[in-house]
């Protein structure tokens, strides 16, 4: 490298010795490490650091980065942040308790989950701004998080140097009005109004003893929501109720509301129409249930545009279901298998995919074949993959419409389906509206 | 989360107007194409009419070269042996036939400068007029999207994604339409608008006539008026024929040619003009010869 390069570098690691060093040894020491030693740049800046006396923590090594940029498997990174919140936690480790922080920071583009694992060395205060060097970040729940460990520094900064978008600056701490419909993983202190269509009780085993959940669905106009009440608040399917300071969790993949003793529900007189009304599964967009991680019971419309492997006819193991893969069980073992149908379609709106998986009901519905005469096919052909090709034959390409219960994972979103229907939606009329729409504005 | 890449919907005269790669970096990175309205497309999901279709490889190193045109323009798919299941699909298919493909988007470029388009197909299926039909009602829709966020970008100094995604648009289509802004500058919006009303007129042409009818026959005294009216008798009489073929076609090989002839003489059409009729009919593409005097509807 030369000598012009190493300059900013020279000035920084002067700046982190105090400036009590001579650049000209400095530059020398870097320059020996780098081209005598061929070792990297980052190693020897730390190793120049420490050889003169000084911390090498304290060199912003890492990389500046904006908030959105971030991947989760940044091995050190800086960033200039403002906290957004602050809770402390106790943690146990080697038999010591700790006290942690944890909460989320922001910047312009974006806002991030953090853990700082020391909450003496970061005293993070909420609503101020800090120029933090050399973090970490991990992958969690697929999204990035950030951590402050003991390599990590933070220097407060002037409280104007950062300006959050509208919306995005520290919550004010009010309560957050949603329908149904609006629910998003992670919200929290959400006030709403539905009416509970099930409730049942149920008693779980916890660390304190046992305790009783009431868990259930509850709609308004707008869709369906998963419950779960954490005390018991006397609910009945048919009751109308508001709850405040309910939050969002999601449960099995699907976000679900959840409030305890400290929420306030009250009945209220507000009137939802006919349960059946509010049982109808509603028409929802792939796009919006990839933003809020999946739901209960929503119809989705789109088009199938392939069909996985392992659809078709298939053996699961009497046992545990499982499916059964040269004869072989991953659990039992050789098994005699038990024939069954099942489809894996990536159904595809044009903004987004999901994973609709349906069962051999359905299966022989869509595809007018029997399990039956799918076995008999497939032996007379000494191929079960006859039957997967009758499935692409008859769906692929072709305008779908589900209904099911939508989960999110690592893979992306999956529909457990119910009811499944092949239908080409009428053009003419929205055809038709869409001309005169366009001839009006031309 | 890895999400799949997302099958868009775009009409040939868009795609094949984009000659924006956007290159994945790194292994397994997907590449994109960046059309002229910001679609950045990996994936596309296509319906059309599949016109022509040569195997210019070999039998045991296929390469099919399928052409499938839509209401726009054609879209040029080829597909080999990496495309063992597309490949295998598109080899007993008879063309003309309605097909739908779900493919990858593939570039060419044979000198600096000049990029062509064409898809790699991964599934390829007949399929039915009804469900072309909703292709194209589809993608109308999705072009309209784009049309308005790229409408939105003009009307913007400099565009920038997180403006677009406040007026309303999905955060994707905003990155691409400021990508296409800075490559394609100024984009002829209505070229698209008019690619879209031609689309939707395509699928009403009963909506069509009326506009024609709708017109005072009395006031119809110059000559450029009396051709219309000319065109429009035109139009009724391919619809006979039209109809005739398809009663004529009672084995599914097409309408006899001599029973043709026979027929539209009740119509008063002798054979040459049912040879101008049936002419018109074959440019038209809504019929073809599937053998030397059959006539049958595509």
């Amino acid at each position: 490298m030369e000598k012009l390069e190493l300059a900013p570098h020279v000035s920084e690691i002067a700046r982190v010795l105090g400036n009590k060093i001579d650049e000209k040894d400095i530059e020398k020491e870097l320059d020996t490490y780098l081209n005598l030693y061929r070792v990297s740049l980052e190693t020897a800046k730390r190793s120049v650091v420490r050889k003169l006396g000084g911390d090498p923590n304290a060199l912003a090594m890492g990389v500046r980065k904006l908030i959105a940029e971030l991947s989760g498997t940044e091995m050190s990174v800086d960033l200039l942040v403002k906290v957004l919140t602050v809770n402390h936690k106790d943690i146990e480790q080697n038999g010591e308790t700790k006290k942690i922080l944890y909460g989320l920071m922001a910047d312009e583009g974006g806002s991030i989950a953090y853990t700082a694992w020391d909450a003496e060395r970061f005293q993070l205060e909420r609503g101020k701004v800090y120029l933090i060097r050399n973090a970490y970040t991990k992958e969690w729940n697929s999204q990035p998080q950030l951590s402050l460990s003991t390599r990590a520094t933070i220097e407060p900064q002037p409280d104007d140097s950062m300006k959050l978008p509208e919306g995005m600056d520290v919550p004010s701490y009010g309560p957050t009005n949603a329908t149904m419909v609006e629910l998003k993983e992670g919200m929290n202190n959400v006030t709403i109004t539905g009416k509970v269509i099930s409730v049942e009780g149920r008693k779980l085993e916890t660390p304190n003893g046992p305790k009783q959940v009431f868990s259930g669905i509850m709609a308004d106009a707008s869709g369906k929501v998963q419950f779960s009440a954490w005390h018991d608040f006397g609910l009945k399917s048919g009751d109308a109720i508001i709850i405040r300071g309910a939050y969002v969790r999601s449960w099995r993949g699907i976000p679900q509301l959840n409030f305890g003793e400290r929420a306030g529900v009250e009945r209220t007189k507000t009137s939802f129409g006919s349960d059946q009304e509010l049982s109808k599964p509603k028409l929802r967009s792939i796009g919006e249930l990839e933003s809020i991680g999946g739901a209960v019971d929503v119809l989705v419309r789109g088009v199938v545009v392939d069909i996985k492997k392992g659809s078709g006819l298939i053996f699961r193991c009497p046992q545990c279901k499982r499916l059964v893969q040269k004869g072989l069980c991953r659990i039992h073992g050789k098994v005699d298998g038990q024939p069954d149908l099942r489809i894996k379609a990536v159904v595809d709106d044009g903004m987004a995919a999901l994973t609709a998986v349906l069962n051999k009901d359905i299966t022989e519905m869509l595809v007018g074949i029997t399990l039956a005469e799918s076995l008999r096919e497939a032996k007379e052909a000494m191929n079960p993959e006859v039957v997967e090709e009758k499935i692409k034959d008859r769906m692929l390409g072709k305008p779908i419409e589900v209904r099911g219960n939508v989960t999110s994972d690592e893979y992306g979103l999956m529909m457990i389906v119910t009811e499944a229907e092949l239908k080409v939606p009428e053009v003419r009329s929205e055809a038709a509206s869409l001309l005169s729409e366009l001839e009006g504005t031309q | 989360m890895i999400s799949r890449e997302v099958a868009w919907r775009v009409f040939a005269g868009e795609y094949n107007s984009s000659n924006l790669e956007i290159k994945g970096e790194g292994e397994r990175a997907p590449s994109y194409i960046v059309t002229p309205l910001g679609a950045m497309i990996n994936r596309v999901f296509l319906v059309g009419v599949l016109t022509d279709l040569d195997n210019i490889g070999t039998g045991e190193e296929p390469l099919w070269r399928a052409r499938l045109s839509d209401p726009t323009g054609t879209f040029y798919v080829s597909s080999g042996q990496y495309q063992p299941e597309a490949t295998a699909t598109l080899s007993k298919i008879e063309p003309p036939a309605f097909i739908a493909v779900v493919g990858k988007t593939r570039t060419y470029s044979p000198e600096e400068g000049t990029v062509y388009v064409s898809i790699r197909p991964e599934k390829v299926t007949i399929v039915d007029a009804g469900i072309r039909d909703y292709w194209v009602l589809e993608t109308c829709r999705s072009t309209l999207k784009r049309i308005a966020a790229m409408a939105d970008a003009k009307d913007m100094a400099v565009p920038t994604v997180d403006e677009l995604v406040k007026l309303g648009h999905t955060r994707v289509l905003a990155e691409g339409v400021v990508k296409a802004c800075e490559h394609y500058k100024d984009v002829d919006l209505g070229r698209y608008r008019a690619m879209v009303v031609d689309a939707l007129r395509y699928l009403l042409p009963e909506y069509r006539r009326d506009q024609e009818t709708e017109m005072p026959r009395e006031m119809a005294t110059n000559p450029e008026e009396l051709e219309e009216e000319e065109e429009a008798k035109e139009v009724d009489r391919e619809e006979q024929v039209l109809a005739l073929i398809a009663v004529l076609d009672k084995n599914g090989k097409g309408a006899p040619w001599d029973q043709i002839v026979d027929e539209v003489k009740r119509l008063g059409l002798d054979k040459t003009a049912l040879e101008e009729v049936t002419n018109s009919l074959l440019d038209k593409g809504m019929i073809y010869e599937p053998v030397l005097g059959r006539m049958k509807r595509i």
